[in-house]
């Protein structure tokens, strides 16, 4: 009997006392579970915001977005460009203590891809002078062309010029290794207890679906200016949820919510609420391997009867940028020299009768998109414009996994798609490339557009390059095999008291630099 | 005894057997795979990723390969959450679905039994239909509607609970209210009859005949054979509150088995999905031959049947 009472009176104590979050604790809705903390085995962006606060590459992010240099403090390229030599710096240590060297860097690109590590971004390093067949299991391990000259220098060759390798080697797949923790643990090595990283902060704990905590690496190179002892990522899948807890107090960042919420969060929180345009492109797709898609007359007629205008300013509303360019307009460097076609529906009906289709026998369609409120907003928009010049459309919706299945497989006729990334044009435009494979949905394939591409990625000076991606896309665009329609924008909450949040387009807020104020 | 425990143990695992092929074959039905991302992947890279999870084989060696690892208790490596097997999942994902499931369970019962009692000993007046509309009410609105509706008014709006986590105790308020009602609602309903049928019972007449107290009539000859319904019911309601409420479990944010089951769905993470239904089906098989060896117990009709 006195036991039962003692453990009603520690549940009742246990049901008064809430946790209340250490005042230099951020408290993250990531908007998913991480599925791996393995810098190789990585694949979702919610996971690369995780690890960037972990492990520090070549180059990093500060907080603007920027490329900025991270374990090396300087590097140079050859003047064919192809090979690249960086210095590290020499106080950067492990968060056991030991020194981050050369050999680490050389360790972990053998490890990215190496075929036992079946890494599915491997492919990010294909730059480099051996990689694809290394990945492949047709060369050894050291036929990759990353050498370390001494424990504090670090040589890669690429196999192409590739002016934009600095910012490539930002992503987790550009990561060290541990060396002497990997090959001690395996793949258990990044379990909380274990995992050792060189990044401002270190694993705590994880508790899968739970939470991630990380705590303040005290190795750090620039341990002095990180401002928070620990960062806790909660995994918000569901948005209603996230945006819950975040009313309540409960987390301080959410990187969505619901889309209804903007008009009430834009009078009663607009100190907390943050859109960004991110460094990404919507577009339409036509898959141009099947009728009438194959007919250049159609696919023009659907892009003029289009206003993205309408989709971005009376639709979306949230700041996304309409854009005529298939590379998304912030883009450093590139300025797209397609010129916007604006809407012209009259234009549209005389090529969609010139392709055979009227009134009495007009063009049907199925549009297929990723399932979600936003999304099914704005393609009944669409459907609503198509209308208007007489084509019906059907609209197919289906989660995100199954929309890109189909995509791939080529089985559409027309279909919403997204690209999301990097400050360099080729990243969306290798996507018109006939040699790219399934991720060219659409089967497009255009000789000159193949043969500029082919020019622009062998060539390396920027400036003559950045000239052949233009003509490049111009080339391609000038077919309609795609419908470029904006850039997304990214809606966060975050908490006033909330220090050093910097809006970007690439959506990136290391922890290191951001702070809590005292209230 | 022994011998009827053997067969029903032997049917168990036949079923399980039948849910664990069904399963098998279901998620790799629907359609996109593990690792079809946004992203794309060039041909070797996926063709690594498929023969580190033995996806490159003949779907009959990976079957029999799975049947071969469940053998050992093995229930695979996780192929989304790869730093996890799924049985460390399992092992960190149950605890906290049977703590809400099982917090849940008891005040279902704790409710359901005391306002079916009261009810049936009201019948018909005021209180007794006050009683029946609220548990049609709770009936009628599945956690679905109940979760979000506790979270807008406890804890966005009046800010007395947490609206999601499972750091303290506070958390497990909500999601235990939430998932606990509906059931409450169906046991008060099954409680009220079969009390009012006991009450119609000749020795419980005469028992109030000879003027014993209502409260010893309820308590000694009433409650012991009006549980039996109830009880026979909580069988199949604890295996599923147990196993993890998909729907709470996501409101509120707990890293359940429910949570590992629609994100595993979602991820196309076929030893995750297949593990957590294997763990689900289990519970459903353990609850009911529980249920079945208690009348076995009180029946001796049923060993034989």
């Amino acid at each position: 009997m006195q036991s039962r009472h003692r453990i009603a009176a520690l549940s009742l104590a246990a049901l008064i006392a809430t946790l209340p979050a250490a005042a230099d604790e951020l408290r993250i809705g990531n908007g998913g579970e991480p599925l791996t903390l393995d810098p190789h085995r990585y694949n979702l962006n919610l996971e690369e915001k995780i690890l960037a606060d972990l492990f520090e590459g070549l180059t990093a992010h500060d907080a603007d977005g920027r490329v900025v240099a991270g374990a090396a403090e300087s590097w140079s390229t050859s003047a064919d460009g192809l090979v690249w030599t960086f210095r590290l710096r020499e106080d950067a240590r492990w968060s056991d203590g030991e020194p981050v060297t050369a050999a680490d860097f050389v360790y972990s690109f053998q490890r990215l891809l190496a075929p036992r590590t079946a890494a599915s971004l491997a492919y990010f390093l294909y730059a480099i002078d051996g990689a694809q067949a290394v990945n492949a299991g047709t060369a050894p391990l050291d036929r990759l062309a990353v050498r370390a000259v001494n424990a504090h220098t670090l040589e890669i060759r690429l196999a192409q010029p590739f002016p934009f390798f600095d910012e490539r080697l930002i992503y987790p797949t550009g990561f060290p290794m541990p060396k002497h923790v990997v090959e001690e643990l395996g793949d258990a090595w990044t379990k909380p207890g274990n995992m050792v990283s060189n990044g401002a902060f270190t694993l705590a704990d994880w508790q899968p679906q739970g939470f991630v905590r990380l705590a303040k690496n005290p190795h750090f190179r620039r341990a002095s200016t990180v401002a928070l002892e620990a960062v806790t990522y909660f995994p918000t899948a569901d948005r209603n949820a996230a945006y819950n807890r975040y009313r309540n107090g409960e987390l301080d960042v959410i990187g969505d919510f619901p889309p209804g919420e903007i008009g009430w969060l834009r009078r009663k929180m607009p100190d907390h609420l943050h859109l960004a345009p991110l460094l990404s492109i919507m577009y339409l797709v036509f898959n141009v391997t099947v009728p009438p898609f194959d007919d250049e007359r159609v696919r023009r007629a659907l892009a003029l009867a289009l206003d993205r205008e309408l989709i971005t300013g009376r639709v979306l509303q949230s700041g996304e940028i309409p854009s005529a360019s298939f590379v998304p307009p912030m883009v450093a460097n590139y300025r797209s020299a397609v010129t916007p076609m604006p809407q012209d529906q009259d234009a549209a009906r005389a090529l969609l009768a010139e392709a055979g289709y009227d009134a009495d026998s007009p063009l049907e369609l199925t549009l297929r998109y990723i399932a979600g409120p936003d999304n099914k907003k704005v393609h009944v928009a669409i459907a609503a414009m198509w209308k208007a010049v007489g084509v019906a459309t059907q609209l197919h919706h289906a989660e995100l996994n199954a929309h890109f299945a189909a995509l791939r497989q080529g089985e559409f006729q027309v279909a919403q798609a997204g690209w999301f990334g990097e400050n360099n044009p080729e990243h969306y435009l290798e996507l018109l490339m006939s040699a790219t494979g399934d991720v060219n949905y659409g089967r497009f394939a255009d000789a000159d557009v193949d043969a500029l591409m082919n020019r622009a990625k062998q060539t390396a000076a920027l400036q003559e390059r950045l000239t052949l991606l233009r003509r490049a896309e111009v080339a391609a665009l000038a077919r309609h095999p795609v419908v470029p329609l904006y850039a997304v924008t990214i809606r966060s909450l975050v908490r006033p008291r909330i220090t050093g949040w910097r809006a970007n387009p690439r959506n990136t807020h290391p922890a290191r630099y951001l702070g809590i104020r005292a209230e | 005894m022994v011998r009827y425990l053997l067969r029903r143990l032997a049917f168990a695992l036949i079923a399980l057997w039948a849910v664990v092929s069904v399963t098998f074959v279901l998620v790799r039905a629907a359609p996109g795979g593990p690792f079809d991302g946004e992203r794309r992947l060039p041909p070797a890279v996926e063709a690594n990723l498929l023969s580190a999870y033995h996806l490159d084989e003949p779907l009959v060696g990976q079957y029999f390969r799975y049947l071969g690892m469940l053998a050992q208790a093995d229930l695979g490596p996780s192929f989304r959450q790869k730093d996890f097997s799924v049985n460390e999942l399992v092992a960190r994902g149950l605890p906290i679905s049977l703590t809400v499931g099982g917090l849940a369970l008891l005040l279902a019962l704790a409710l359901g039994i005391g306002a079916g009692t009261f009810a049936a000993l009201a019948r018909d007046g005021p209180r007794d239909r006050l009683l029946m509309v609220l548990a049609t009410l709770a009936l009628a609105f599945p956690p679905i509607v109940v979760a979000p509706a506790l979270v807008a008014a406890f804890a966005v709006s009046l800010g007395w609970f947490p609206a999601g986590g499972y750091d303290s105790a506070q958390h497990f308020v909500l999601p235990v209210i939430a998932l606990a009602l509906p059931y409450a609602a169906a046991f008060t309903r099954l409680m009220r009859g079969s009390v009012a049928e006991t009450l119609a019972r000749p020795h419980v007449r005469s028992a109030r005949a000879k003027g014993m107290p209502t409260r010893r009539i309820v308590l000694r000859h009433v409650l012991p054979s009006a549980l039996m319904p109830v009880v026979s019911y909580a069988g199949p309601v604890a295996a599923a509150l147990l196993a993890g409420s998909m729907v709470v479990e996501e409101v509120f944010s707990l890293p359940g088995l429910g949570r590992y089951f629609v994100q595993g769905a979602l991820n196309r993470d076929y030893t995750l999905v297949t593990g957590t239904v294997i763990v689900y089906a289990a519970l459903v098989l353990a609850f009911n031959l529980l249920a079945d060896l208690c009348y076995a117990r009180l029946d001796p009709r049923v060993r034989h049947a």
